[in-house]
């Protein structure tokens, strides 16, 4: 039997004249289905949560100086710490594919006086920005340029 | 509290927004260097020592992205984590989970700033 | 050549003065290869068990009644043939409502919150009758015909995995109804309607399931209008900070 909804879900301001069984959730959530990849996208949370909490880490590292940094970065050696990363690689491309699908029709038909452009467009944009901004990250943070 | 959390919502998700579009546009490459290829020995260490690193981060564009990439996945995660939480039956707690999330993501926020500020 | 097909249909039953909760009860139906599951639902209740109840109307996917959930999945039972279904096929009231009897689920909540979006054509200052009808370009139609083909099907609302979580939420096919609402030329309470998508039925709780834009029989799109109807809440709410009467 599929998990039961909130109790009040869908629920009249006023109870009706009879008894009513009580709503229950979509026997496909959470892991079936379509629900699964659903889920997962909620769950890329916590990756990113935890990204953010790295980085700011380094940040403060950095700023505290080169003990303090290097310490944080021989961290990231870790088979845990490498394991972690190379999920949050694989989470941050699914949610990065599954909300630039969204993207486009999340657009108002107008922005003041300007049309957003045609879907593909957005979308064609939206993946060229990615490429290019991940490749120049890599360059510049492998050291490449600069 | 509830009220106050609706009042913030719009805020909250743009913030929310924002870290998926710019922060998942920045963390891919973030994440491979800094969390894969240099540990692993395929990026030299040296690229990312102390010296380049300072240098990187020190520069206005460079405070910005470290910015960006340590506060905006904060709010899409805490967002997320928040449906998570609600999806599960949380509802009744939702106002007690949304600010304990919510407060982490600000007070990381806060902490980024002043980091990066001073670098 | 038709081929009549024996299927068995696992149908969910209650009987709100006699049955505690919900049970199964299966029906064995000889099902014509032409056949929706309407049909079949049809069949058992005119010659196998009259007792069934299950709404349904238009049979031809126009009037909403007919949505229940199909092996699992919200469907418009007239629309769907059964020749899509295996040996057995598991019918039950949609999802995230209370359950009046059988397949028929309770609307009223539903109702409120159609209503709660204020649904029509709201005017600051009603034009006079001299004046004219309110004109609309074909382009004018085009920003908003999409979200108005809404049959009132509940089918998102069943799908949707916030509105069985949290119950103020207003839901696709409302906010829907209301982005049509603040798309339309001739309207001008986009203001009052974004105020309301930023209260309790807060469109912000969307999560991106997108299922209702799966299920939707009309292609609607409702997942698209929430989200289009987000950033306008959030450009109305940044405009009336610095301009409280919205520059007016």
């Amino acid at each position: 039997m599929a998990r039961a909804a909130d109790p009040r879900a869908m629920g009249a301001s006023r109870p009706g004249r009879t008894r009513t069984a009580p709503p229950r959730m979509p026997p496909e959530f959470p892991f079936a289905g379509r629900y699964r990849a659903y889920t997962l996208f909620d769950a890329t949370g916590l990756v990113y949560l935890l990204l953010g909490l790295l980085a700011l880490r380094l940040a403060r590292a950095l700023a505290a100086g080169p003990e303090a940094w290097e310490a944080a970065m021989a961290s990231f050696r870790h088979p845990l710490y490498l394991a972690f990363h190379a999920l949050a690689l694989v989470s941050v491309i699914f949610v990065g594919v599954r909300f630039f699908s969204l993207f486009p029709k999340a657009q108002p038909p107008k922005i003041g006086p300007l049309a957003p452009p045609p879907a593909p467009l957005i979308k064609a944009g939206l993946y060229a920005a990615w490429i290019g901004v991940s490749a120049a990250l890599v360059a510049i943070l492998a050291g490449g340029v600069f | 509290m509830k009220r106050l959390l609706l009042r913030l919502e719009p805020i909250i998700w743009l913030l929310f927004g924002q870290g998926i579009l710019i922060g998942t546009i920045l963390l891919t490459g973030w994440v491979l260097v800094v969390g894969l290829l240099v540990p692993l020995g395929v990026v030299p260490a040296e690229a990312l020592g102390y010296e380049r690193a300072h240098r990187l981060g020190a520069n206005p564009i460079g405070r910005l992205v470290l910015l960006a990439i340590a506060a905006l996945p904060l709010w899409k995660g805490a967002h997320h984590l928040r449906s998570l939480a609600i999806d599960f039956g949380g509802a009744h707690r939702d106002a007690l989970v949304a600010s304990a999330l919510y407060g982490i993501a600000a007070v990381g926020s806060l902490l980024a700033i002043a980091a990066v500020l001073s670098l | 050549m038709s081929e009549v097909r024996k299927r068995r249909f696992v149908v969910t039953r209650f009987d709100p003065d006699r049955d505690a909760e919900p049970r199964s009860q299966s029906y064995e139906v000889p099902c014509q290869p032409d056949w929706k599951v309407l049909d079949a639902l049809n069949y058992i209740k005119d010659e196998l068990d009259p007792t069934l109840s299950h709404r349904w109307s238009c049979r031809m996917a126009v009037c909403g009644s007919c949505g229940m959930n199909v092996d699992g999945k919200p469907t418009l039972t007239c629309k769907q043939a059964v020749d899509g279904y295996g040996d057995q096929i598991e019918v039950e009231p949609l999802s995230n409502f209370p359950v009046i009897r059988d397949l028929v689920v309770e609307l009223e909540g539903f109702l409120e919150k159609l209503q709660h979006v204020k649904p029509w054509i709201v005017r600051a200052k009603e034009a006079a009758v001299e004046e004219g009808p309110l004109r609309q370009s074909p382009e004018e139609l085009e920003r908003f015909k999409q979200f108005s083909y809404c049959i009132n099907c509940m089918l998102c609302y069943a799908a949707c995995p916030v509105v069985a979580n949290e119950p103020e939420f207003l839901g696709p096919a409302a906010i829907a109804l209301g982005h049509r609402y603040n798309l339309d030329s001739r309207d001008e309470g986009a203001h009052e309607r974004s105020e309301i998508f930023r209260g309790e039925g807060t469109v912000f709780s969307c999560s991106y399931a997108n299922e209702c834009s799966e299920v939707c029989p009309k292609h609607v799109d409702p997942a698209a209008a929430i989200n289009q109807a987000k950033f306008e809440a959030v450009i109305d709410w940044a405009t009336h900070l610095v301009l409280p009467r919205g520059g007016r």
